[in-house]
């Protein structure tokens, strides 16, 4: 791992940039929208002069690189500014959010990938015959299933019909409290705290938005993992290994070896690529999560929280990057030269 | 008994087409070639004659839609077409080396030279690796790889070309294979490095008095480093025999056309009589594949030409027998 050391450093410094642009277009792109937060916050009665003292007391008649200028110096001391509508740190804010989002994000995922890993290796294994038929038709059906209805239509069976699932309502019965915070995930710190009833039921809670997600990532999770062992098999290598007379054995290890690469990045890609999707799930189960939230704050005008949203969505994209180039240093002997 | 005996080796293609008509492609038609103990063969031949088909053929290592349909290959008195794909399979790199075209791109990536060394020994032979790793050291020394120690632990893209194939040559010979087929060995590299490829293949070859095949469509390769030759067009060996005989005296029209081909007798002046493409393997001529091209072509060709046999020399073609015309 001694190749691991300035390849993080070197990607910790591009972060830079990185987020300085994110900030300024989130910015820009935000006063180019046309919202005037002024007038929401001050409400239908408000008067001209009101509305005025209101711009004045948050800044928004200065020019706009003052504003942004303002802004930065103090994300830079590590104040994102305040929410208008709570009236919270929208740093707490989203501290307080982003466990129950990354939850269901990074379970989603998981499960999508143990799914749709093996059943794309499969489907490439049998190809043409009924397994890979199923398997790319399913693979199209959550392709094409838009994301809200999916998550409804979910509701409808499983709590609706059936009766099976809790309703869509937040992230724990409403009859329970929240365990204490550590982790911020209601089900794992129900289990610290060995509160069985509240685990139950936050684990309940999470089923369905779950299975939202892991079926919007296994459907390409499959197409693609089938296409990269199709082009794999079909390789020199692999062919060299067969000639070889290699036992099928240790060609299939071979075949999995220079797959993993292109799978796993694909899979960190769908995980960043998710948050979108993620946020309307959370929507339709009223999650509450960073997701919600910052949807919420579009829509709102609550620049503040927008602002930091896009900065932690940022973030989040480049730490799992990281990871995966982590990952691919372990499983790439070309990699973390270039 | 001979080291290889090919005889009436048919492989096709079949597919089907838009319309979801079955197509077939007659890719070979009855390749026969023998190759005795201690003698390296030249398979030679124009793109798509079906050189490499043929070994692949032979080796068990074709994919759908590609499809032996007939014919037998007698290595060591077995026949490795009626044999189980396992029994094929503990044959190849182990009784039978393979060379690949493109070492670069068929070695895996993602393993050591000394692993790969390792794992082929492995598959076939108990061996700890310890030894298996000891051997490997020794076969790259072989090879001439500079610093084989260091090198086990080197991954292929840390290789040239030349390296690479070396290391492929390596792969091929650490069983000690009773057989060498190198499919085109030294295509991908220049000319300097050829050379010495062929000149490291060949001493191996003849150091361990083993057979060798070797696919190529260069003659200059097969007159210099090749016994026996066999010459190959449309899917089948149109000509075959010791060198020192099909090469002075040629007997196909074929063969007759590409050795006036070669450089140096273009600069002899004697004219280009090599021309047109190859006949359409889905719907082959009648009689004698070559006809179309074939400048002393008569009615008679439309029927399978004979094999004549001069020697230890043989060729399909009516008029093996009758001198060639003087060469314009």
């Amino acid at each position: 791992m001694r190749r691991a050391l300035p390849f993080l450093l070197r990607r910790l410094v591009l972060l830079v940039p990185l987020l300085f642009v994110v900030a300024l277009g989130t910015f820009v792109l935000l006063r180019l929208g046309g919202q005037d937060p002024s007038a929401m916050l001050a409400g239908p009665t408000a008067t001209a002069d009101e509305i005025a003292r209101l711009r004045a007391q948050y800044g928004l008649d200065r020019p706009l690189p003052v504003q942004f200028l303002i802004w930065l110096g103090r994300v830079l001391n590590g104040d994102l500014g305040h929410s208008w509508i709570s009236n919270r740190p929208v740093l707490a804010e989203l501290v307080d959010r982003a466990p129950a989002s990354l939850e269901l994000l990074v379970l989603g995922v998981l499960i999508g990938a143990l799914v749709g890993v093996p059943v794309g290796l499969i489907s490439a294994l049998r190809r043409g015959r009924g397994f890979d038929h199923a398997a790319r038709l399913i693979s199209l059906l959550g392709f094409s299933v838009p994301t809200y209805f999916l998550g409804l239509a979910l509701l409808l069976i499983f709590f609706y019909v059936l009766e099976w699932a809790p309703p869509g309502m937040g992230r724990l019965s409403l009859m329970l409290d929240p365990p204490p915070r550590v982790t911020g995930s209601f089900l794992l710190d129900a289990l610290f705290a060995g509160r069985w009833e509240t685990a139950q039921s936050a684990a309940a809670q999470l089923v369905l938005p779950v299975a939202s997600i892991a079926i919007l990532c296994a459907a390409p999770i499959i197409a693609q993992t089938r296409a990269i062992a199709l082009s794999v098999l079909s390789s020199p290598p692999i062919a060299y290994a067969e000639a070889q007379g290699l036992p099928p054995r240790t060609i299939a290890r071979i075949a999995l070896r220079n797959a993993a690469t292109p799978v796993v990045t694909f899979i960190g890609a769908e995980l960043v690529g998710l948050v979108g999707s993620g946020s309307l799930i959370e929507y339709v189960f009223a999650w509450g999560g960073t997701g919600q939230f910052g949807l919420d704050a579009i829509v709102k005008g609550d620049f503040a929280v927008v602002q930091g949203y896009v900065l932690l969505l940022a973030v989040f994209s480049v730490v799992v990057f990281l990871a995966v180039d982590l990952l691919v240093l372990v499983l790439e002997p070309r990699a973390g030269r270039a | 008994m001979s080291l290889l005996e090919v005889s009436d080796l048919h492989t096709h293609f079949v597919t089907r087409d838009r319309d979801d008509r079955i197509r077939t492609a007659r890719a070979l038609n009855g390749v026969g070639f023998t190759l005795q103990k201690g003698r390296i063969l030249g398979l030679v031949g124009e793109s798509g004659a079906g050189k490499s088909l043929t070994v692949t053929s032979i080796l068990g290592l074709l994919h759908p839609p590609a499809r032996v349909v007939a014919g037998r290959a007698l290595f060591q008195g077995r026949d490795l077409l009626a044999m189980s794909a396992s029994e094929r399979s503990a044959l190849r790199g182990n009784r039978i080396g393979f060379v690949v075209q493109s070492a670069k791109a068929s070695l895996d990536p993602l393993a050591r030279v000394g692993e790969q060394l390792v794992r082929v020994q492995r598959a076939h032979a108990r061996r700890s690796r310890r030894e298996a790793m000891e051997r490997a050291e020794a076969i790259l020394a072989a090879v001439s790889i500079p610093d084989p120690k260091r090198r086990l632990a080197a991954w292929p893209h840390e290789f040239s070309g030349g390296m690479a194939q070396r290391v492929v040559i390596a792969l091929a010979l650490v069983n000690e294979p009773d057989l060498l087929i190198a499919d085109e060995p030294t295509t991908a590299l220049d000319v300097t490095v050829q050379a010495q490829i062929l000149d490291l293949l060949s001493a191996a070859v003849r150091g361990r008095g083993i057979g060798a095949i070797i696919v190529t469509h260069d003659l200059g390769v097969v007159a210099q480093y090749c016994d026996d030759v066999a010459v190959m067009f449309a899917g089948s060996v149109v000509e075959q025999g010791p060198v020192a005989e099909v090469f002075p005296r040629p007997m196909h029209p074929y063969t007759q056309a590409l050795l006036a081909a070669t450089p140096e007798r273009l600069r002899l002046g004697a004219g280009l009589r090599l021309g047109g493409p190859p006949p359409n393997l889905y719907a082959l001529p009648e009689g004698c594949c070559y006809r179309l091209r074939c400048d002393r072509s008569r009615d008679v060709c439309r029927s399978a030409p004979p094999l004549a046999q001069v020697g230890d020399q043989r060729a399909a073609c009516h008029f093996a027998r009758e001198p060639a015309e003087a060469e314009a």
